[in-house]
């Protein structure tokens, strides 16, 4: 008998004050389809997020292909193989094209293949080089599913699709052929676990579970996918794709490089750099704070990945999502070099290397606090850069070390 | 009306607080003028030292509370851990406050950001500020009070650092008056004044706890009423 692709072994997933799932398992096999089709508040959701490694559990273990990927001792482990993921929310990153969101997923998967077919099966070809942003709701859905779906439209080995209410929002021909692709692909090997509550997918489900019984039915369509995917090996692929948001949107500057930019105006406003030439820790300091500044804003690529919840699709495929390291590195070698410039009349490559080093420190340091909060349902109202203030001790203890080269 | 034993103990810690007030400002001796730049300002060391002693039960209960309640997912863990914030916060404001008035009148600056010390119990309290703010900004579910309590597990690791890094890194901050080695001892009336503050500190603060306990209990009865009226 065929291992399970997906396992969810006697989970147990609180949600608010309530057990949402108690001793709950399930088991998905290389050809099956389970719709999930329980009514509001049954628990769907909470399956499909727990299966994408998305929800903490109190106990239970969630494999993929055999494999641990989280349990309720707190581990969480990178799945081996890609999965398809449709979230209830788009996931999309509003600045980037159609092209660019589907060829970032392609690129995890390490293949690649013509887009042109499904995009026009959607009848969103026309709309390949648009900017999501630009979009109505029902065409950004069509991306968001597609992109759940590719996964397995690229592997020729099983895969795993987990889409939820990939229905929401779609025209009648788009269902049409969403209910089509799925059937090929599930032809072929692969195996879904859709959540929804439009009859209209149940016909492709090899088996329709209400969370209280399962219930197996024949499914007639035999059509397979046909497809010819090209291998790519790309490296560094979350620090690429972290460039790519943030050279798409030039958040960094509009946030981090204005802020920074500002703190050093600020001060020249005050002050006379050539009236504090024996005062060579406030100068340093002065020299400093702008790549302090720039770090202490934030990540910019996780600001554009909070927008449409989009972060959460990457921390399911990945513990690690896109960052803007570099961008925050060269940001603070370029904003030491002018700093040093005016502040101190003169270039030393030490100082210059070290305000990178405080910009690229601050930047993961923010980004850690705020990563350690995304669970919360209104992340983005907690008060999480309370705590940044302890960083003012090590960049103070590192200005008074440069001032002393 | 019934009077609960929180309320009387907070009554007592109040009006021990303000015994300390009065004699720290009419009874306890001058120090020596030659020793301070801004002798007077001394006296502020009453409230100041029992603030943060009070402030460290505080963050204590609020370690207590966040282990029971992340380990062992207890009801009274997450109690403790409301009731150790907030007494923490306000305790820790106090010391903070108080030290800067001091700082302001003896060092000429209200704040030193290169004081290990200074730093560390500032950070406390911001924590603390944090998981106030913090809890109201969030509907109350297992995904706040997991967050929460990681932050109040992690923040615990502060307290040791700060009360050994004035033995370890003295830069502004003076040594310890309690349990510091013997160039730190006070004298007889100093000390007495002072363990009256600490230890009307030490009542408000439990007083505090077990009314924030008590509160705690009636919103989350409030809470489970809503959502059966709600028909959840």
């Amino acid at each position: 008998m065929a291992d399970p692709i997906l396992e969810l072994d006697k989970v147990t997933v609180r949600r608010g004050m309530g057990i949402v799932l108690q001793d709950f398992s399930l088991q998905i096999k290389s050809g099956e389809c389970i719709i999930l089709h329980g009514k509001n508040g049954a628990g769907k959701s909470t399956i499909i997020e727990t299966a994408a490694r998305l929800l903490p559990m109190e106990s239970g273990a969630v494999f993929h292909h055999g494999s641990l990927v989280c349990d309720g001792q707190g581990r969480r482990l990178n799945p081996k193989k890609s999965f398809g993921l449709t979230l209830q929310s788009n996931c999309l990153v509003a600045s980037q094209t159609v092209e660019q969101h589907l060829t970032n997923v392609m690129d995890l998967c390490a293949k690649s293949i013509d887009l042109k077919p499904i995009l026009s099966a959607f009848n969103i070809a026309n709309r390949r080089n648009d900017k999501i942003a630009h979009l109505s709701g029902g065409q950004q859905r069509k991306v968001a599913v597609i992109a759940g779906l590719i996964p397995a439209m690229i592997e020729q080995q099983p895969r795993l699709v987990v889409l939820d209410e990939p229905d929401s929002g779609l025209d009648d021909s788009a269902i049409k052929v969403l209910v089509q692709t799925i059937h090929e692909l599930r032809n072929i090997g692969h195996c879904f676990m859709i959540a929804t509550h439009d009859s209209r997918l149940f016909e492709c489900g090899t088996s329709l579970n209400d969370l209280r019984s399962e219930k197996t039915q024949e499914v007639s369509n035999d059509a397979r996918w046909e497809a010819e995917p090209e291998s790519k090996s790309p490296t560094f692929l979350k620090t690429k794709i972290g460039w790519k948001y943030n050279s798409s949107t030039l958040v960094s500057v509009q946030r981090n490089w204005l802020a920074a930019l500002l703190v050093m105006g600020g001060l020249l406003s005050i002050v006379d750099p050539l009236t504090l030439s024996d005062e060579t820790v406030i100068l340093m300091g002065f020299t400093l704070a702008p790549a302090f500044t720039l770090g202490l804003v934030g990540d910019a690529v996780f600001k554009i990945l909070n927008e449409q919840r989009s972060i959460d699709w990457w921390r399911a495929q990945y513990n690690q999502v896109p960052n803007s390291y570099v961008e925050s590195f060269i940001s603070g070698l370029i904003l030491t070099t002018i700093s040093s410039q005016i502040f101190i009349q003169s270039v030393d490559y030490r100082i210059i290397i070290i305000g990178g080093l405080i910009a690229l420190t601050t930047t993961a340091c923010v980004r850690f606090l705020q990563l350690s909060t995304i669970r919360l349902a209104r992340s983005n109202a907690v008060f999480i850069r309370l705590l940044t203030p302890i960083l003012i001790l090590p960049w103070g203890i590192i200005v008074d070390y440069c001032a002393k080269l | 009306m019934r009077v609960r034993s929180g309320d009387i103990l907070l009554m007592a810690g109040f009006s021990g607080l303000m015994l300390t007030l009065y004699l720290a400002f009419n009874w306890a001796p001058s120090v020596n003028i030659n020793a301070f730049q801004s002798p007077e300002a001394q006296r502020i060391f009453y409230w100041h030292v029992p603030a943060a002693w009070a402030a460290f039960i505080a963050f204590a209960v609020l370690f207590l509370g966040s282990a029971l309640w992340f380990f062992k997912r207890s009801p009274l863990g997450w109690k403790l851990h409301v009731a150790g914030s907030e007494a923490g916060l306000a305790c820790g404001l106090m010391a903070v406050w108080s030290g800067c008035v001091w700082g302001a009148a003896e060092w000429g600056t209200p704040w030193d950001w290169q004081d290990y010390r200074l730093n560390t119990f500032g950070l406390l309290t911001l924590l603390a500020l944090f998981l106030v703010l913090g809890r109201q900004s969030q509907p109350d579910g297992v995904e706040s009070r997991d967050t929460f309590s990681t932050f109040g597990l992690y923040g615990f690791v502060l307290v040791p650092i700060t009360y050994i890094a004035t033995r370890i890194w003295v830069i502004r901050h003076p040594g310890p008056v309690i349990a510091g080695d013997e160039d730190s001892s006070i004298s007889g009336d100093m000390a007495l004044v002072l363990m009256i503050g600490a230890l009307s500190f030490t009542i408000l603060i439990i007083g505090h706890i077990m009314t924030s306990i008590e509160i705690t209990k009636f919103e989350q009865r409030i809470d489970r009423l809503q959502k059966e009226l709600d028909g959840e």
